[in-house]
């Protein structure tokens, strides 16, 4: 075989084995299990860990605020929403309690008035109309916000 | 992390209407802009060189060479703005690991390597081999060792291998022109199959930027070979640059009309997204597009090289005209690829508002990288002119 | 003689790796071309044909904008506080008399949507709350160049933290403007139905946080779920429908303004 066949035919089949030989080397190996993507991506993304712990988790402790919340209007909103839980991997309520300031601009978010909110069962107030320097929580017990606390 | 926050509030504070909150910042900046550019230089300088070996512009023979050494530069660098502007370059290469078959972008990889290894290099062997064998007896040093390897041991000097290298050549060159056109149509692709941008996604965009890609190319040989001649102080072949000025004007109108019509048909159909992209076109792109690329970009080249087809002045006069005009497609077409790729980011996909582009001097994303990448291929150019000058070689094909 | 017989090889030999290279090479063209039209939907295999097909309706006769759900999704998913980056967000839509349409997400509706324009001047007001749609035949999973981001076998638009190179095409091609790249991990985020829970039976912080039930997450395939049943029950549309991009989260009352 001349010298040229040689050669040439040498560094081709050489790369192309050395290319072959690395994506098999490189590839990661669920790579393709169920489709185009790393298998085990899917055991990656479901190992994160979890703030939010629902209701439940909170009765353990605190059944009888959650019985008083079911009596009022807040009974469709679940604890987490106002008190969310402080980011940390050890997330221990007994540690770091997700204590919320009943301000007026807390409730606002979800009680301010907007045209948007109209008729989706949610009471709105003008605050600056309402009361302006108090509190919410001074009158309205948030577990149950028509229990109005006496003046 | 702080400046950079910093730079979002400020864009923050001059979105223009309604943006997805994700759309503050721009995804694609300058590097993403040079990449298409690069890649455009390299295609057309070897649609040109193709030109005298495949179609048999014999005239342009004196820039043959030259113009394969520019696309070689050139395709050197071209990786290097795309890896840089990757969140985590060194994963890059996945790209050639596991390309999915479904992204245009996976192609890259292995058109790239494709084309410089099998068509560009290959080519250029071909092309080289007799007289780096001839060039080996007479040289020392570096140029002899180099000679001595890159010719692999092949050393028949006879005229039948002559022919053989130059029927090579020839098949080389033809297969290398529809590699050409997917080493640049892909990257079109890339923008134009994104149906969640009204600005990109149009069947037209592979074939516009191909054809920008081969008047960017062709201007970029023309400036060099003007400069390279001037460097060696000899004269400049001048029917081979009349010539070269004429593809570069041809091509310009089939590039003129196909962004045209792109263009005119967005508006006449003016269907959702013309709203906002008529604000985008008259006010953030306007500079950039209408003046840059339109009018400094296409219209004066069109003007300048067209009066030349029917009334030509002195030899001096349209020397420094397509010097001027070259210069001036060039930085059009740069603008091209910017108004593509920053313009179709600064309008939010809800059509409803822009974002802003800040610019940046230093940094992986900023000017002084994007000068940088555009001067390493013309010293890469100079080093190779020095190795082996066109213009020393003993061979040519016929 | 001798030179014609090596010149025969070498064009023999030219010729047949021309072919070799010919052929190595328009297979590699044509196997990226392969599913050019749209990703492949993922074939169930047998062993997980019980999984389910997650999707989330959003009924917009309900939402109020507090904003708790983008807040939730920040705390529950790590997702940097400042306002650019967001899993998702509440938009506020006002249609003024005079037919302008305002859209509006401060801090993507973080701490409750306000309104500004007076009320004499408003026409209607809505609030669209907006996330990854997980869509059927996602464009950004047809885009990514190496499978860092891809479907799961339940429907769940996925990414790879540890094989995203970082390019940004996937958000690019998503229309929804879902997508981002976090600063901290440098590689694609965006809202995965919160993966971590719902493979444990729970709801997505999002779901589980809003106070007026105006998110409904569920499977797709279970007929006693609320999703199927609100499906059922109400006329739901899709986002940009025109973009076929077969969305797995259906919106109740949603009017021709929203973008």
């Amino acid at each position: 075989m001349p010298k040229l066949i040689f050669r040439l035919f040498l560094t081709f089949i050489v790369f192309v084995g050395i290319f072959i030989l690395i994506q098999k080397l490189l590839t990661p190996e669920s790579f393709g299990k169920y489709g185009h993507y790393r298998a085990n991506s899917l055991d990656d993304n479901k190992m994160r860990t979890s703030f939010y712990k629902g209701d439940a988790k909170c009765t353990e402790c605190h059944q009888e605020v959650y019985d008083l919340r079911e009596t009022d209007v807040h009974s469709g909103v679940r604890c987490e929403s106002c008190h969310s839980p402080k980011i940390d991997a050890t997330t221990d309520c007994k540690v770091m309690p997700p204590i919320v300031k009943g301000t007026i601009k807390f409730c606002a978010e979800c009680h301010a008035t907007n045209p948007a909110r109209l008729k989706k069962g949610v009471p709105q107030l003008d605050f600056k109309e309402h009361y302006e320097k108090q509190n919410c929580i001074e009158c309205h017990n948030p577990h149950a916000p028509w229990e109005l606390k006496e003046n | 992390m702080e400046e950079h926050y910093k730079h979002l509030y400020e864009a923050l504070s001059q979105v223009d209407g309604y943006i997805y909150p994700n759309e503050i910042d721009l995804h694609w900046g300058l590097m993403i802009v040079l990449y298409p550019y690069i890649t455009g230089l390299v295609a057309g300088a070897f649609i040109l060189a193709s030109l005298e070996r495949v179609f048999n512009v014999k005239v342009l023979k004196p820039t043959y060479g030259l113009a394969l050494l520019t696309a070689l530069s050139f395709l050197l660098v071209a990786t290097l703005p795309l890896v840089s502007h990757l969140r985590h370059p060194l994963r890059a290469y996945e790209i050639l690991m596991t390309p999915n078959p479904t992204s245009a972008m996976a192609i890259f990889g292995f058109v790239y390597l494709w084309y410089l290894m099998v068509v560009l290099l290959l080519e250029i062997w071909f092309d080289y081999r007799l007289d780096f064998v001839l060039w080996s007896k007479k040289s020392t040093g570096f140029k002899k060792f180099f000679y001595r390897t890159i010719t692999l041991g092949i050393n028949d000097t006879d005229k039948k291998s002559a022919k053989l290298d130059d029927k090579l050549g020839y098949f080389i060159t033809l297969i290398g022109i529809p590699s050409a056109f997917l080493l640049h149509g892909y990257v079109g692709f890339i923008f134009g199959s994104i149906k969640a941008n009204p600005w990109w996604s149009t069947v037209l965009m592979p074939v516009i930027f191909l054809f920008s890609a081969m008047v960017s190319g062709i201007a970029l040989v023309m400036v060099i070979y003007m400069v390279v001649s001037w460097f060696r102080k000899v004269a400049i072949d001048m029917p081979c640059l009349d010539t070269i000025a004429k593809y570069l004007f041809y091509i310009l109108i089939i590039d003129f009309t196909l962004e045209s019509l792109d263009q005119i048909h967005r508006i006449y159909e003016a269907e959702e997204s013309f709203d906002i992209i008529k604000v985008l076109v008259s006010g953030k792109l306007n500079i950039t597009l209408l003046i840059m690329q339109v009018l400094l970009g296409t219209i004066i080249p069109l003007i300048v090289i067209g009066i030349f087809q029917v009334y030509k002045p002195s030899e001096k006069i349209r020397k420094f005209s397509y010097f001027f005009v070259g210069i001036l497609v060039l930085i059009g077409i740069f603008f091209m690829r910017w108004n593509v790729v920053i313009g179709g980011q600064l309008f939010s996909k809800s059509l409803s508002g822009f974002t802003s582009f800040k610019a940046v001097y230093s940094g992986l994303e900023g000017y002084v990288m994007a000068a940088v990448w555009l001067i390493v291929p013309l010293l890469i150019l100079t080093f190779l002119l020095w190795l082996m000058p066109p213009w020393k070689k003993v061979t040519m094909h016929e | 003689m001798g030179t014609e017989r090596k010149l025969n090889n070498r064009r023999k030999f030219f010729q047949t790796s021309a072919a070799l290279v010919g052929g190595t090479l328009l297979y590699a063209l044509i196997k990226p071309f392969e599913a050019l039209a749209q990703p492949k939907e993922e074939e169930i295999k047998t062993d997980q044909a019980n999984l389910a097909i997650w999707g989330m309706g959003v009924d917009l006769e309900k939402c109020i904008g507090c904003g708790k759900c983008a807040e939730a999704c920040k705390i529950e998913n790590k997702v940097p506080k400042e306002p650019f980056y967001f899993r998702t967000w509440v938009e506020q839509y006002t249609v003024k008399n005079d037919g302008t349409v305002i859209i509006e997400s401060p801090n993507g509706g973080i701490g409750g949507l306000k309104q500004s324009v007076p009320d004499e001047e408003i026409f209607k007001s809505f609030m669209v709350p907006k996330l990854c749609n997980h869509c059927t035949k996602a464009p950004c999973v047809q885009a990514c160049p190496v499978g860092a981001t891809f479907i799961s076998p339940d429907g769940v638009v996925l990414v790879d933290e540890t094989y995203c190179i970082g390019c940004s095409y996937c958000i690019q091609a998503c229309p929804y403007g879902a997508r981002f790249m976090n600063p901290i991990t440098k590689v694609a985020d965006k809202c995965t139905f919160c993966y971590h829970r719902i493979s444990e039976g729970l709801q997505p912080a999002c779901v589980e946080v809003c106070p007026t039930d105006a998110r409904i997450f569920g499977d797709l395939r279970d007929k006693e779920s609320d999703l199927v049943k609100f499906l059922q029950v109400k006329p739901t549309q899709v986002l940009k429908p025109h973009l076929n991009t077969h969305s797995r989260v259906f919106y109740n009352g949603l009017s021709s303004e929203v973008k």
